[in-house]
């Protein structure tokens, strides 16, 4: 290496080792200590005993880790789909030629940005189901009560449509996937005379199938991941302290984990969860990716 | 010369008087909220103004009787408080976490007779293994409540429930209380006479009315399938059959939802006029339904001629590892758990006191405390077991399977056993 290479490879580093630290401190060691965690019974004071792999043997016969990773994973292909279908029609919304579209593009926007706990605290009253706007609409439609609270069939429909306040956030993105579709496409489209569902279907949605992959990998991240909602939703439940919801039913994967290891103490077992949760998300990402080949088409292709 | 060295010694003179002077400042944290936090705030001040060796400044932070993330993280972190209160009967299961200090010593040194001071059930709960882990607070009884003036409009006889006649069976709770359900026109209710699982209808309650035995400390077994559970459990069962669980459920969803404020209370608004709670709903009922007639009566028995039961709750206090100052964190302890303290909380939160001089004295316990006074001379207690949290959550789970009619009560209450033996196991032997 020349001296000027060794300079700027010195200066470079430099630079960087701010966020180096850091990323060495707070995530690879944190990462490391709780691989090393999840071989030992710890309750995160005093001894680790090492008691190799019964930590993940335990895991496998235990019912309420295979309820949280049911639950998690029946929201997470619930979720899913509907967020990137919400996503899209919001976008198209947003990219209406009218005078006023700013003024929708923010009004569309806002829910994104209002705090989870807020509203998953007006949520509670939205569903309630004699007093909610939810089933009075429902009522008025025909169709009858639904109890999204009580009733552990409907417990997880709640959390997807409370997450659909935050389908702003994705809107935006898809916006930008969709001014990115070149209008004398469409145009010729239209004089040949392909109305706008075929244009939309055989032109645009191909077009932005990259924007729908970023977004499928976004969601199944959040979804395995969820969290905040269901605890809101149900730390406050009358008779039901010790339970996330109805039998249950709001028990995800994190929860349950949080629960495990600053409830019950038990550090080792939340961690071999956390690794569990680390190698299934792995997995998953790297099938989406290659299912995503036979669909996903890029302009530069 | 000599000027400056004078100078110096009265510098170090007046800098050590001052460091000696100056008071130790701990902190302390409660999960309560108002209006009890405010009853503890007023003691924090009354010790704060009464000596000046120690100051405490409290604060109120996150977490419930089973849920202490805050303090562990805290204390793992070395930001811990030098003072904690903590749900009396989860000491053993924080101590053999690793998270208090031991106590034993402090006592030795500042009270070695402190044990003979306090109700001997509220003392066994704050010990493990021999050793003292926190110092009682307060206790607490539950009874069944009744709304006179909504049941008497709504037509109903019930002259039976007056304490006067002794203990009521739940087969006259029942007819009693069904004939005050009401539904609408679609078929849900508006009103139900009375829900037993809500408020402090725990598996511990019901399991206690029916004799039941939650675990055997000397053998160190949880016994959830004990017959006296399981009975009380399938009482459970029944009842909710008659109901229709859907149906509770939905009404518990409409008008007790999660986080509801206590205005909106069923017992407050008399939608569910019959309830068991504890003694301090004396207090929300004087702040929130002043005008309201209501009464107390003994828990329901199972049938004519059983004794009648309850079970006591109640707080503590202790020292999170890792204070800097546990002598004064001891003194501080000491004084709110103390008969000063005590007597304070006692009259204005409308709890009952773990000291047994306190406990004699009637003016403490106006109107209807007393009779919650009297019941605490036959309250059960929850085992004070290394896995009470983990028992709590999955007995809380085995009820919730039985009422809504999921699961035999034999089956969901073996599922507890199952799950927990296996936890209790790592800490044998118990004593």
């Amino acid at each position: 290496m020349t001296q000027s290479t060794r300079r700027n490879l010195r200066n470079g580093l430099l630079f960087v080792s701010p966020w180096l630290f850091g990323f060495l401190t707070l995530q690879v060691y944190p990462i490391l200590y709780s691989l090393r965690m999840s071989f030992t019974e710890y309750s995160g004071f005093g001894d680790m005993t090492d008691i190799g792999w019964q930590n993940f043997i335990n895991l496998f016969k235990d019912d309420l880790f295979w309820k949280s990773a049911y639950n998690t994973l029946y929201y997470t292909v619930l979720a899913v789909p509907i967020g990137v279908v919400v996503a899209i029609v919001i976008a198209l919304a947003m990219n209406q030629k009218v005078k006023e579209v700013p003024v929708y593009r923010a009004i569309l926007y806002l829910p994104s940005i209002l705090p989870v706990f807020a509203l998953s605290l007006v949520w509670v009253v939205f569903l309630n189901p004699k007093f909610g706007l939810l089933n009075r609409i429902a009522n008025l439609a025909g169709i009858p009560t639904v109890d999204m609270l009580g009733d552990p069939t409907w417990t997880k429909f709640a959390i997807v449509l409370l997450a659909q306040l935050g389908a702003g956030g994705p809107a935006l993105i898809f916006l930008a996937g969709l001014r990115g579709v070149p209008t004398e496409m469409l145009e010729s489209a239209q004089i040949d005379g392909a109305g706008p569902f075929r244009r939309f279907f055989y032109i645009t949605l191909p077009m932005i199938t990259p924007v729908i992959l970023y977004d499928i990998v976004l969601g199944l991240a959040l979804g395995l991941q969820i969290f905040t909602q269901a605890y809101i939703l149900t730390s406050g439940a009358i008779g039901g302290q010790g339970m996330a919801g109805p039998r249950n039913s709001l028990l995800f994967y994190v929860f349950y984990l949080y629960k495990t290891a600053f409830q019950y103490t038990q550090m080792g077992y939340a961690s071999a969860m956390a690794w569990v949760l680390f190698i299934v998300s792995v997995i998953l990402a790297l099938s989406v990716f290659r299912w995503a080949r036979t669909w996903v088409h890029y302009e530069s292709e | 010369m000599k000027r400056i060295v004078l100078v110096a010694m009265t510098m170090m003179l007046v800098l050590s008087v001052a460091a000696f002077a100056a008071p130790t400042k701990i902190t302390f944290w409660t999960t309560h909220r108002p209006p009890d936090s405010d009853d503890l705030q007023k003691m924090v001040d009354t010790f704060n103004g009464s000596q000046k060796d120690v100051q405490v400044k409290m604060s109120i932070v996150p977490g419930a009787e089973t849920d202490v993330a805050k303090l562990m993280t805290a204390v793992r972190g070395g930001t811990g408080p030098d003072v904690y209160m903590l749900d009396r009967f989860t000491t053993a299961e924080r101590a053999a976490a690793g998270v208090l200090e031991d106590l034993t010593p402090f006592i030795k040194k500042y009270d070695p007779n402190l044990s003979s001071k306090y109700l001997p059930f509220a003392w066994a709960e704050s010990s493990f293994r021999g050793k003292t882990w926190s110092l009682p607070f307060d206790t607490d009884t539950r009874a069944l409540y009744y709304r006179i003036d909504v049941l008497q409009k709504a037509g109903i006889d019930i002259s039976a429930l007056d304490v006067k006649n002794g203990p009521i069976t739940l087969a006259k709770l029942k007819d009693i209380a069904f004939k005050f359900n009401k539904t609408d026109s679609s078929g849900a209710y508006s009103q139900i006479g009375f829900i037993p699982h809500i408020n402090q209808g725990w598996h511990y309650t019901w399991g206690f009315a029916f004799g039941g035995q939650f675990a055997d400390l000397k053998a160190g077994k949880v016994t959830p399938t004990n017959e006296g559970v399981v009975a009380a459990f399938q009482w459970m069962y029944d009842y909710y059959k008659a109901l229709g669980p859907q149906k509770v459920r939905t009404f518990i969803s409409t008008y007790l939802p999660p986080n509801n404020p206590p205005q909106q209370d069923t017992f407050i608004t008399g939608s569910v006029p019959i309830v068991v709670t504890g003694d301090w709903e004396i207090a929300v009922l004087a702040q929130y339904a002043p005008n309201a007639k209501w009464g107390v009566t003994y828990i329901p028995i199972p049938k004519a001629g059983d004794k009648p039961s309850t079970w006591a709750g109640g707080w503590s206090y202790t020292i999170p590892k890792g204070s800097k100052h546990p002598d004064a964190a001891f003194k501080f302890c000491q004084w709110m758990t103390g008969p000063d303290g005590q007597k304070m909380y006692t009259l204005t939160s409308s709890h009952l006191p773990t000291i047994v001089s306190l406990s004699q004295d009637m003016s403490l316990f106006p109107g209807q405390h007393a009779f919650f006074q009297k019941t605490l001379a036959f309250a059960s207690s929850r085992p004070a077991l290394p896995v009470g949290g983990l028992f709590w959550d999955a007995l809380t789970v085995a009820m919730n399977d039985v009422i809504d009619n999921v699961a035999t009560p034999q089956e969901a209450l073996q599922k507890v056993s199952d799950k927990v033996q296996p936890q209790l196991n790592k800490f044998l032997p118990l004593q």
